[in-house]
């Protein structure tokens, strides 16, 4: 009957050398091992880099580009000290005459050796750090005391110029400051299409 | 299960996990685009501006709230970035350790926004505040209230009435629209404007000793008289010399341009009896479809321009001032620029502007084309490049044939008219120098200043109510059953009083109007009914006459019977009877 | 036996043939039928709920004044930050829904009996701690539903004849929720509970292989067939699979359904539906339909009646002669559950 064939079949490939099928067999056990180990570390490995992810810190510190002042504010050769939101002292100085960011440098005042307030002294033509007689020339670059042994400049800040309005890129937030909010929700609120949102007066 | 399938299957749920990160990775991409272009942006408080914050959260937390939704927020323009002032300004002082002002002008939002400002300067806009010298003021200040205090005479139940302001209606009114005079309290017990300070180029007082004159509170702030804050008129005439106020249109603290944008905000002051600009928007087609559609025209935009971010329908600020795709996108705070007719006067004129900026009044042809720095041709070209954005060059050329036919339909059977009336009966001292203290002086008001303007505007911007019931149906019923009858009756009761030269001298220009072919049919059927009174009187068959029913009185006496009430578009003089089978006057004559 | 095997068996005398009989045990066949996984499941979920939750404790802050906002702070900006709120709820349901669905299988196959009571109330005190988390780890968001849920579950429990109104105390930190009730619900779900659950469920499994697992001969068995597979690697395989399965399901529904805020907690306002997590529908419809003293005793009599079950089920079987009565009363007791599990989830109040 068809039943004890497929019996019979049975006990005779059970019982056949399978001097043929060996490597095959081998190959797919090795093969079934490593695709489940390789499987499972992608896929587990994955699952790691993304946990991994979310504890790096986010965005690193909030960052915006927030308005110092207009062009006409320094002329060419002077410069300005400008506070951020969270307490970073930056120099704002005008080399050129024109009104292109190229014509503006933002240092930070923070001397990069033990963090000193540094001042600008145009009869010298630098910045000079009090503390340790640390000096920077007008790029930023150190010029003598700690600093220059260490190499170490000013720190520059991404400027930009736009309808001759100058603005900084600077760090929002910090623990002693106000904290950065979002932007307002009534404005924000506005942004969808539903006409229930700018019913009321305000944006 | 063998060992090996249960290890092929762990690999291929494997594969289908990874698969599932996949659409983690990629929800949280999605998410990110929508963070940032979502314009969740930050807002940090400038320094200089922290201490600030910290109080007024507490004393006016919806300033601050207004202010941290605005754009000034996320750009880093604080408090005092629009609010410092400088030692010898004459409103400055020194706010806990800020030196402040507390009245914002256009210099202040110039430093930044220097283009609007100049625009904004060079426009009628900015000379709204100039109203002080005109009609308008002395309605508001001496005939509906009074330019000194006077006593009241009869006591406030419950509160302590000793002084009635009298400026209070121009203060409260036409100030807050046009602009007062900002005034600061003088020790004396005056005030000190703009016309005092004599202010220079960079808005500090030159008289230095009314500055010392300036009373201040306990804590050194100058002292602004409440009579002249608060105030955001939009011509402003400022301590500083300035002119104007920016608020007027972008509301603080959260100047917001979408509000700019919208009808309402130009409504404000461009709506009632005297110029229903907003009213006459909404009847428009306009205005309808703007109703209809604007959540879907982009309000938000950053540059909102037409043709680019929106089609759907214009606003005040589409045609008047916004940008659009034939001009780069450019906005002008100038609304003058693309206004061809001015329909404020009484008589309209052509928008031809001088290098000032002044409506040119020169009718020399030659010394006009000498003055004319921006022709009103320019400017109606300036205003076709926004209608063509939705309407064939045919159809904008159609309407403006429509429009100019109705001004100057206006101008010529009514504006020109009565002020040829208005100025014969002054001529002939006929009427008093005091304005406003004679009916006729308010009807002529009522025709050229509400009725015969709100016709204008609703010509200009599509709206045939106002063209006609509330325009110039009413114009037409003020100057027939009105104009004519009361300067009529003046030059009666001068003949009465002896004064006949006068009197012949306005009933002339009177006859010689109403001569004229489109005023010919107010005095034909009356003329055919005194003809034929007359007849009736000699001849004693009635039916010789064809006149109508006896008992109609004449001419002259109906004037005598109109109402006195001006604001009455319905004149209650019994309508001469008009027999229906009368024939057309020019047989009868 | 190599050097480094030779230097660390000095150390730890343990061999590998000890180590093989302590973790190789024998799996009987009928534990290769899938719904005897349901152990294993909550097991590898509560590993899933540590790793996770001690990530999000690196963001949330445990004040009431910062709490939904550090919230806010992982589902809106963190990276993955929603992702892993999300697995973290979601795996709170299905390690819940599994322990449940556990302990029915346990209940009807009657594997509580001798010699196996003790393992049965170590299950029992396993759920409890378990549905504790569960409410703990809610509450924890400092969302309406957070505080008024915790203010009546505190009023719940001060209804308890005696210990009461101590257990309310302990669980607010006062008479009503103040400023440091919140540190107490998290030092309870993130430090005590895990690590009780972990003692229990050591507890558990040294139980499970000190008494063995009964073979249950299935009728289409093959008679010649081994009785027996291998723990390693055979079960273990299964289990694989089955956590793969679980984070593939877990990561859909995070991603259909990932966990979103509701409005923060204001204690001037009730919101108008106040409704525990799932899980206690049932005690909250019970709740509604007696009073607050007979429901709060009769539902501490019916769990410790659940606890003590193998002793009720010898005694019933004893005085009814029904070997079976216990299948009898646990079919009417699911119906019940579910049906007042819905009712509660149908209704607004």
């Amino acid at each position: 009957m068809a039943h004890d064939n497929l019996d019979q079949r049975r006990h005779a490939e059970a019982s056949q050398p399978a001097a043929d099928g060996e490597p095959r067999r081998r190959f797919l056990t090795t093969a079934s091992g490593s695709a489940m180990a390789a499987g499972l570390l992608g896929a587990y490995g994955t699952f790691g880099y993304m946990l991994g992810e979310f504890v790096y810190p986010a965005s690193g510190s909030v960052r915006g580009w927030l308005f110092v002042c207009t062009t006409e504010t320094l002329a060419p050769g002077e410069a300005m000290d400008f506070t951020s939101p969270a307490g970073a002292k930056v120099v704002v100085a005008r080399q050129g005459a024109g009104t292109s960011a190229e014509d503006f440098l933002a240092l930070s005042s923070v001397c990069p050796h033990l963090g000193c307030r540094v001042h600008w002294e145009s009869q010298d033509d630098r910045f000079f750090c009090p503390c340790h007689n640390g000096a920077f020339d007008r790029e930023g670059k150190p010029i003598s005391g700690p600093p220059q042994a260490a190499n170490q400049s000013l720190v520059r800040f991404p400027l930009k110029v736009e309808n001759g309005l100058l603005f900084l890129e600077v760090p929002l937030e910090s623990l002693a400051s106000c904290p950065a909010q979002r932007a307002n929700s009534l404005r924000s609120g506005s942004e969808s299409d539903d006409p229930d949102t700018h019913s009321s007066g305000v944006a | 299960m063998t060992i090996r399938t249960k290890q092929f299957i762990i690999a291929c749920l494997s594969a289908a996990f990874i698969i599932s990160l996949i659409f983690v990775q990629w929800q949280e991409v999605t998410r990110r685009e929508q963070e940032s272009g979502g314009g969740v942006k930050h807002v940090a408080v400038p320094a200089s501006s922290q201490g600030c914050v910290k109080c007024h959260q507490q004393s006016s937390p919806g300033i601050i709230d207004h202010w941290t939704g605005s754009t000034h927020a996320v750009k880093g323009v604080g408090c005092v970035e629009c609010h410092q002032a400088e030692k010898h300004d004459a409103d400055a002082f020194d706010h806990y350790g800020a030196m402040i002002a507390v009245v914002v002008t256009p210099k202040d939002c110039g430093r930044c926004h220097k283009t609007e400002t100049e625009e904004f300067m060079a426009s009628h806009h900015a000379k709204a505040g100039n109203i002080l010298a005109s009609l308008d003021n002395f309605l508001a200040e001496t005939v509906e209230g009074s330019r000194t205090p006077f006593n009241p005479h009869s006591p406030t139940p419950g509160r302590d009435v000793t002084m009635v302001n009298g400026m209070a209606s121009v203060d409260t009114g036409c100030k807050q629209c046009h602009g007062g005079k900002v005034a600061l309290e003088a020790i004396n017990g005056g005030l000190i404007t703009v016309d005092e300070l004599k202010p220079d180029e960079s808005g500090k007082p030159t008289n230095t000793d009314i500055v010392a004159q300036i009373k201040k509170a306990s804590n050194g702030r100058p002292i602004l008289a409440a009579s002249s804050w608060p105030n955001t008129g939009i011509g402003r005439l400022n301590l500083d010399g300035s002119r104007g106020s920016c608020s007027a249109c972008h509301s603080r603290h959260d100047f917001s341009p979408r509000r700019a944008r919208q009808p309402e905000n130009c409504g404000k002051c461009h709506l009632g009896p005297d110029h229903p600009q907003k009213e006459i928007f909404e009847e428009s087609k306009h205005g309808v479809a703007f109703r209809d559609l604007h959540d879907h025209m982009n309000l938000n935009a950053k540059d909102w321009v037409l043709g680019v971010d929106y089609t759907q329908a214009p606003t005040c600020a589409t045609c008047h001032m916004s940008g659009h795709s034939r001009n780069g996108g450019k906005v002008t705070h100038d609304p003058g620029g693309r206004i061809s007719w001015t329909n404020r006067p009484p008589i309209s004129m052509v928008m031809d502007t001088d290098a000032d900026g002044q409506v040119v009044k020169e009718t020399d042809p030659e010394k006009r084309k000498a003055l004319v720095a921006h022709s009103w041709q320019d400017k109606r070209i300036a205003m076709k490049n926004v209608c063509t954005h939705c309407h064939t060059e045919n159809y904008v050329d159609s309407f403006y044939k429509q429009y100019d036919d109705f001004v100057i339909n206006y101008n010529e059977k009514f504006a020109k008219p009565g002020q040829s009336i208005m100025n014969v009966l002054r001529e002939q001292k006929l009427i008093t120098k005091q304005d406003f203290d004679e009916e006729i002086e308010w009807t002529w008001f009522y025709l050229w200043h509400h009725e015969g303007r709100r016709a204008r505007h609703g010509a200009s911007m599509m709206a045939p109510d106002y063209a006609h019931w509330h325009g110039m149906y009413e114009v037409a019923d003020r100057f027939y059953m009105q104009l004519i009858p009361q300067a009529r009756e003046i030059a009666h009761q001068a003949e009465e009083a002896g004064q006949t030269a006068e009197a012949e001298a306005v009933r002339k220009v009177i006859e010689d109007l109403l001569a004229r072919p489109e005023h010919k049919w107010y005095e034909e059927m009356k003329v055919t009914r005194k003809a034929a009174a007359a007849d009736q009187a000699s001849v004693t068959s009635p039916e010789n006459s064809e006149s109508a029913v006896a008992s109609v009185p004449a001419a002259e006496e109906v004037s005598t019977e109109s109402k006195a009430s001006p604001a009455a578009p319905e004149s209650k003089e019994p309508e001469p009877v008009i027999e229906p089978g009368s024939k057309a006057p020019a047989d009868q004559k | 036996m190599s050097r480094i095997a030779r230097w660390f068996y000095e150390r730890v005398p343990i061999s590998g043939e000890q180590l093989a009989e302590l973790t190789n045990e024998p799996v009987p066949n009928h534990l290769k039928r899938w719904w005897f996984c349901l152990g294993g499941t909550p097991a590898y979920l509560f590993v899933i709920q540590i790793v996770t939750g001690i990530l999000l404790a690196l963001y949330y802050q445990p004040s009431t004044l910062s709490a939904f906002e550090s919230i806010r702070y992982i589902t809106e900006e963190a990276t993955f930050g929603w992702f892993l709120r999300s697995l973290h709820k979601w795996a709170a349901t299905l390690m819940i829904a599994a322990m449940i669905l556990h302990q029915m299988r346990v209940y009807f196959t009657s594997a509580y009996r001798r010699p196996r009571e003790l393992n049965w109330m170590i299950g029992m005190s396993l759920l409890m701690c378990t549905l504790l988390t569960g409410f703990t780890g809610y509450s924890l968001v400092f969302e309406q539903l957070s505080y008024w849920g915790a203010t009546v579950a505190a009023n719940i429990s001060d209804a308890v004849p005696i210990v009461g109104p101590i257990g309310k105390q302990l669980l607010l930190g006062g008479d009503e929720y103040n400023s440091r009730t919140l540190s107490r619900f998290y030092i309870l779900h993130a430090a005590v509970l895990p690590t009780t659950l972990i003692l229990l469920v050591i507890l558990h499994i040294a139980q499970v292989r000190m008494h063995g697992v009964t073979e249950f001969p299935e009728p289409d068995d093959e008679p010649t067939a081994p009785k027996h597979f291998n723990f390693f690697p055979d079960h273990m395989l299964t289990e694989l699979m089955l956590g793969l399965v679980l984070m593939i399901i877990l990561c859909a529904l995070a991603v259909t359904l990932p966990a979103t805020m509701g409005p923060k907690a204001d204690p001037m306002s009730t919101p108008e539906v106040i409704k525990p997590e799932w899980f206690f529908y049932v005690s909250f419809r019970w709740l509604k339909l007696f009073s607050l003293s007979f429901a709060v005793i009769s539902s501490g009599f019916i769990v410790g009646a659940m606890f003590v079950w193998p002793w009720i089920d010898k005694v019933l079987r004893r005085i009814t002669g029904i070997e079976e009565i216990s299948v009898y009363i646990g079919i009417i007791a699911t119906f019940l559950l579910i049906g007042l599990t819905v009712w509660e989830a149908a209704v607004a109040h």
